[in-house]
């Protein structure tokens, strides 16, 4: 593609046609990664597609200042991240969240097995209580983590950070969440 | 003391995280020890509980309208993508317009300037070289008049920090004769005061006495008897 915009310097439009096939080819898995991430933030399908096409338009509007398109996708995952916290600013949702959580805390500790809790809606308010709490970070490296299991590289890429520092995060992110949610797992029988 | 040197070890374990030399000894641990049996199966529990439930929070496809949307939103953008520099061409063009107006109005001015006979030079005859005396001229010849001339300009320099003196404006062409001026009547040569008296005198308005003339009725018989005939 670049070399077909190569073949006619100084002509804007075939530049511009270029990027614009460039982006295309993006559209087929980034939207679906962006609205991931943004669903492990903001825990809302409806918000989290307006988050990721936030982060799509953005992405087109300065794909032309990505030097290297290889990042294409470490960029995107960022800005998705970064939107939806700001809508959760913006709402107020956290407050709201750990309201609703506080409520069903004590009084729903599971005697099923691992499957039903998990399964269990109050359980999954309960993860993302317990994973809004997480600092910035450490979160988005958990969220990536959870996102068809990428390993440690794979979010080290995706984050821009050192692999050494991935692992870090993911330790302490998934300790903490383990603290929180030791309670709900109380004598429940695995398998 | 041991279960307790466990303990890390088994959120490790969960995680994945234990190195691979430690696991047979916390196995065997695990083996005598029922606690941490029970605890690391636990942490065990905890672990896949977490991994479960945060996949199962970031599970999901965007809805199928999602692209069509998207495509529409892309479409509706002003305009197409666009290379750096069809961004900053128009900043550029302006900053060079202005650079261009600026550097015209500039040689304007000086053309102007260098035309005009009228304008004046603003000199400061103290702070200025008296005499001007170039370096070609200040041969072994001149040497007194060059020692002369900086002391001059010491003195000069000395009186122009302590003392406040107008500004002379000069038309162009008499700066060296006011220069000369100003330096002799510093050094004493000439008396400014006299010429200043000199001046004041010559613009003194005259005065004017009238005449007073007798009338010739008034004329004495010694006068009439002079009168010819």
């Amino acid at each position: 593609m670049d070399a077909l915009a190569a073949s006619f310097p100084g002509s804007a439009v075939s530049r511009d046609e270029s990027l614009a096939r460039e982006f295309e080819q993006r559209l087929a898995d980034c939207p679906k990664l962006a609205y991931r991430v943004a669903l492990g933030v903001l825990h809302n399908t409806a918000e989290a597609e307006d988050v990721a096409q936030e982060a799509m338009l953005r992405a087109y509007r300065n794909f032309h200042r990505l030097r290297d398109r290889e990042r294409f996708r470490g960029w995107l995952v960022r800005m998705a991240f970064r939107l939806a916290l700001d809508r959760i600013r913006a709402k107020g949702r956290r407050e709201r969240h750990e309201h609703d959580a506080t409520r069903a805390l004590e009084d729903n500790q599971h005697e099923g097995n691992v499957e039903d809790l998990v399964a269990s809606r109050e359980f999954e308010r309960q993860v993302a209580q317990a994973l809004d709490a997480l600092p910035e970070k450490r979160r988005i490296v958990m969220v990536l983590a959870a996102i068809e299991g990428y390993n440690t590289a794979e979010v080290a890429k995706l984050a821009g950070l050192p692999e050494g520092t991935v692992k870090s995060r993911l330790f302490l992110a998934r300790k903490k969440l383990a603290e929180s949610l030791q309670c709900l797992v109380k004598n429940t029988p695995t398998g | 003391m041991s279960c307790e040197k466990y303990s890390d070890w088994m959120t490790h374990a969960a995680f994945g995280d234990l190195p691979a030399e430690r696991e047979p000894e916390l196995l065997a641990h695990a083996m005598e020890c029922a606690a941490c049996r029970e605890a690391l199966a636990h942490a065990r529990a905890v672990h896949d509980c977490v991994d479960r439930g945060i996949e199962s929070l970031v599970a999901g496809e965007p809805s199928p309208q999602f692209a069509t949307h998207l495509r529409r939103r892309i479409a509706q953008e002003s305009g197409p993508l666009r290379s750096p520099w069809m961004t900053w061409a128009p900043v550029t063009a302006c900053a060079l317009a202005l650079a261009a107006v600026l550097a015209i109005a500039i040689t304007h001015k000086r053309v102007h300037d260098r035309s005009s006979p009228s304008v004046a030079s603003a000199v400061n005859p103290i702070s200025a070289p008296p005499g001007a005396v170039p370096a070609s001229v200040a041969s072994p010849r001149n040497a007194e008049r060059t020692a002369r001339t900086r002391d001059f300009k010491r003195s000069a320099q000395t009186r122009a920090a302590t003392t406040t003196r107008p500004e002379i404006i000069v038309p162009r062409g008499q700066l060296a004769a006011a220069l000369h001026l100003s330096a002799a009547i510093n050094s004493g040569r000439v008396d400014g005061s006299q010429l200043l008296a000199a001046r004041e005198n010559s613009e003194k308005p005259l005065d004017v006495k009238l005449i007073e003339i007798a009338p010739l009725d008034s004329l004495a018989p010694a006068d009439a008897a002079e009168r010819p005939e």
